[in-house]
């Protein structure tokens, strides 16, 4: 447990000590948030103004779960192999899945820490959400299943890109092409019907439509994400590429030639 | 039973063999240092006995048991720099210790302590990031001080620090070895591999030669070494030099040339005229005794700062 708490420990420092990670992870997200929510609600009735904003700081709050996930996490882990930090490691007696569950819940808890403060700020600036205590309680269980994904994905970029430019502009052009592809910044009817079909599988989305729904009404999702086949879907989807990119980071990464 | 002992390891990474059948014992308490230009396999060797790579063939033991069953007895300080630059010096060795499995409590009252050793005491709440590169360099020697630790492996440790800095580095590793404690030196340079019990020289994989340094430079570097710097380094002054040294071998230096000779102080003032007769300045001539260097380049014929590139 002593080593988990130390990868831990030294994960969540160097991602709150490190200024670029809190600015994309944090900031950028509310910075879209504010310009989100008076820029895209001009037209709109202003009754449903407030539930237009909460469906954009979800959307955010997802993107932020995505950056933390898909480039801190492989950026923590380049650039600790990029220095002999790794080497050293590997030469003590620890083992990898230590190592890995302490960076991971680091990655959560600044995924936590960016969600809280997404939510808080969109909340300040007019979102309202819907949704009873149960359905506040699913959603947050869906926000689970984003940064079990979000994770997942940075885990396997971590194993296959070994250098810390890489793996940031690798997470963060797969988090941005991913979000814009599967409709988590733009409407899920206006998507061509192949990429409909991706927003359903692709674990990130198809966990934000269900987190929009329950949280902003059925209206601007544009499918029910809460069937249970879908809600399996999400589940296992999310769940294989956590457990695929643990398999192959305690594989392929803990390792030197 | 030998702290470390090697046989006949082989190691290829795709076609090119890296090493090649190297054999060495390390008893306890002995001070080590294996030399050998960039390139030469020490890295690799070092790396294999601190259980981060494995071997193609051959036997590696860290008293008596395969390095991967015996890492609570390693202490490995890779050539790269590993501290966190975002952490201090106090958060990157309590991390270290708690990796070691000691509680927190355990971890600061060791760390305490093992900061004191590396004489790091006073910067301990800074960043790393604030560090000279000495100081970071003792920083990282201080994970493999904790309680338990018997063979430490430093690979190139003194890589970029200043000369005076290099002397401080090995001052405090005279002063945290004890007679139970190990330690393996990876070096390029002869002047740190000098202070070493016992050294190895390491060349395209192979061991070429071990023994005390007094013992390797009697036995291979009997010629005196001259070193000449002259206004302008060409082929010019290598001709005249050449024909002034021992099958007309001439090392490159970083300010001028070696030559090597059984009589040395007698062509000291041949070597002058002859240079300024070709229009070649000499600013500095001296005549040194024989180094480690010297006894790697009389057996390889390769400079060491060169071999490897």
């Amino acid at each position: 447990m002593i080593q988990i708490s130390a990868a831990f420990t030294k994960t969540i420092r160097e991602l709150l000590r490190e200024r670029s990670a809190l600015f994309w992870t944090i900031a950028w997200p509310i910075i879209w948030v504010v310009i989100g929510s008076f820029s895209f609600t001009g037209s709109a009735p202003a009754e449903v103004v407030p539930y237009i904003k909460g469906a954009i700081t979800v959307s955010m709050m997802v993107f932020a779960l995505m950056i933390a996930g898909m480039a801190n996490l492989p950026a923590s882990i380049a650039g600790d192999r990029a220095t002999g930090l790794l080497a050293k490691l590997i030469s003590m007696p620890i083992k990898p899945y230590k190592d890995f569950t302490g960076r991971i819940l680091a990655v959560v808890m600044l995924s936590i820490l960016a969600a809280a403060l997404v939510v808080i700020i969109g909340f300040t600036i007019g979102a309202r959400f819907t949704g009873n205590g149960i359905e506040i309680l699913s959603a947050i269980g869906f926000v689970l299943l984003v940064i079990c994904a979000a994770t997942g994905v940075g885990l396997i970029i971590s194993t296959f890109i070994k250098h810390l430019q890489g793996a940031i502009m690798t997470g963060v052009g797969i988090a941005v092409v991913t979000s814009a592809i599967s409709g988590l910044f733009a409407p899920y009817e206006v998507l061509p019907a192949a990429l409909q079909v991706f927003s359903r599988i692709y674990p990130i989305s198809a966990a934000h439509s269900a987190i929009v729904y329950l949280v902003a009404g059925p209206g601007v999702v544009g499918y029910n994400p809460l069937t249970y086949g879908q809600i399996i879907l999400t589940i296992s989807a999310s769940v294989i590429v956590l457990v695929a990119g643990i398999v192959l980071y305690s594989r392929l990464s803990w390792k030197l030639e | 039973m030998y702290a470390v002992h090697v046989e006949n390891i082989v190691k290829t990474y795709g076609d090119r063999r890296v090493l090649d059948g190297v054999s060495l014992d390390v008893p306890e308490g002995q001070f080590y240092a294996m030399m050998g230009p960039n390139g030469s396999g020490k890295t690799t060797l070092a790396s294999i006995i601190a259980a981060v790579r494995t071997a193609d063939s051959g036997n590696v033991e860290v008293y008596g048991q395969k390095p991967a069953q015996a890492k609570e007895l390693i202490g490995y300080v890779p050539q790269e720099n590993f501290s966190s630059p975002k952490l201090t010096g106090r958060e990157n060795l309590v991390y270290f210790a708690n990796l070691l499995g000691y509680s927190r409590n355990q971890a600061d009252k060791l760390v305490v302590e093992m900061l004191q050793r590396v004489g790091l005491a006073e910067e301990s709440d800074k960043r790393v990031s604030k560090f000279s590169g000495g100081m970071r360099k003792r920083l990282e020697v201080a994970t493999v001080l904790f309680p338990g630790i018997k063979v430490l492996i430093l690979d190139e440790p003194t890589t970029g620090l200043d000369p005076s800095a290099r002397r401080a580095f090995f001052g405090m590793v005279q002063e945290i070895m004890d007679k139970k404690t190990s330690v393996i030196l990876i070096t390029h340079i002869g002047s740190d591999a000098e202070l070493a019990a016992r050294v190895g020289l390491i060349d395209s994989g192979k061991m070429i030669a071990e023994g005390t340094p007094d013992e390797l430079k009697k036995k291979h570097a009997v010629e005196d070494a001259i070193t000449v710097e002259t206004v302008a380094k060409n082929d010019g002054v290598l001709s005249v030099l050449k024909g002034y040294s021992i099958n007309e071998r001439v090392a490159d230096s970083a300010t001028g040339y070696k030559i090597y000779s059984k009589n040395g102080d007698k062509i000291l003032a041949d070597v002058v005229r002859s240079l300024d007769k070709a229009g070649h300045r000499v600013m500095r001539i001296e005549m040194a005794k024989p180094t480690l260097e010297d006894v790697f380049f009389k057996l390889t014929e390769k400079n060491l700062q060169e071999a490897g590139i």
